[in-house]
């Protein structure tokens, strides 16, 4: 199948979805005026995407300096999809990317991370320069 | 008019308003808006956290105008347009060193009793009970008149550094005018 590529914009995130590699990510703001509407073809992807897995090893990055509510609801349904594909046995990790000086973003990690008991949910912090500081 | 403009700055000068937008909202707009804001706050050294709780403050209320304010601009039946365009009302300010937004927007009179209690119930809540409240919403299935996800009130109230302060005006029948407050 084909990689999910939608360039960020404003209000957008930039997702890239590499289905060779198995490496997902969504990176930067997320505030779009139709939330559902603007995820809806990254939930299409996910879907088939999950499908046709069988034991690769998947990531999943994860790093938003800002999203708006409607935006977490669409995060909470996307970590659902992934929770249950790990829980029939794909190998699935989730890394919650922050900033050191971030701590909403940090709260709404850890929110995510106590919600999730079969994929694994990561934490990662990175400094400044974007050097990863700490994981748990 | 044009004479009392300047009255009108010093106005909302004094009331610590740095920024004020009334009329159709867009997203568009909301964004650029979003933007200088964040920069203006980089420039007065707010930190990084207070730049980041204003900014999604601004973006819930603002949006919370485009999906549900009653005032509108009407759809383009002929060419069958999709799009709206919603009024309201974002002023910005700072007092006592905490940075504020206030919003305002028309609604129908069915609205208000429901937003009320709404708004009641989230001023009474601390910061525990409205993370506890927050996740629980966020795991239900949205309303069918939400245009979110029906939580953006409760993340404001949460950003908020007390509670919401609104007010409800009937202007006609049909109509009142909602507005609010929240600090940082």
């Amino acid at each position: 199948m084909d990689n999910l590529i939608i360039e960020a914009t404003k209000d957008s995130p930039d997702i890239r979805f590499d289905q060779k590699n198995n490496l997902l990510e969504i990176k930067g703001e997320s505030f779009p005026e139709n939330a559902a509407d603007f995820y809806s073809p990254v939930f299409l992807w996910l879907e088939k995407y999950i499908e046709q897995l069988t034991d690769q090893d998947v990531t999943v990055n994860i790093e938003l300096i800002y999203f708006n509510s409607s935006s977490s609801k669409i995060l909470l349904d996307f970590f659902d999809m992934l929770d249950e594909a790990a829980d029939t046995g794909k190998k699935i990790t989730i890394n919650w990317i922050y900033d050191e000086d971030d701590d909403e973003s940090l709260e709404f990690g850890e929110e995510f991370q106590e919600d999730f008991n079969s994929v694994r949910f990561n934490m990662i912090q990175k400094d400044a320069a974007g050097e990863q500081t700490n994981a748990f | 008019m044009v004479d009392n403009l300047y009255a009108f700055k010093k106005d909302l000068g004094r009331k610590g308003i740095f920024f004020c937008f009334s009329g159709p909202i867009s997203q568009d707009l909301l964004v650029e808006i979003g933007a200088t804001l964040k920069q203006k706050m980089k420039l007065e050294e707010a930190s990084n956290s207070t730049v980041i709780r204003v900014f999604s403050m601004v973006i819930e209320k603002a949006q919370n105008i485009i999906h549900y304010s009653a005032e509108k601009i009407p759809k383009d039946e002929a060419e069958k347009k999709e799009e709206e365009l919603r009024h309201g009302i974002i002023a910005v300010g700072c007092e006592n060193s905490n940075y504020f937004v206030m919003c305002g927007n028309m609604i129908r009179n069915e609205e208000v009793g429901k937003l009320r209690s709404k708004l009641v119930k989230l001023q009474k809540m601390n910061k525990d009970d409205l993370k506890k409240y927050y996740k629980e919403q966020r795991r239900k299935d949205p309303e069918e008149s939400s245009k979110g996800a029906g939580l953006g009130l409760i993340e404001v109230a949460k950003k908020a550094g007390r509670p919401i302060e609104f007010d409800f005006k009937k202007i006609d029948d049909s109509f009142s005018f909602f507005s609010s407050k929240t600090v940082i």
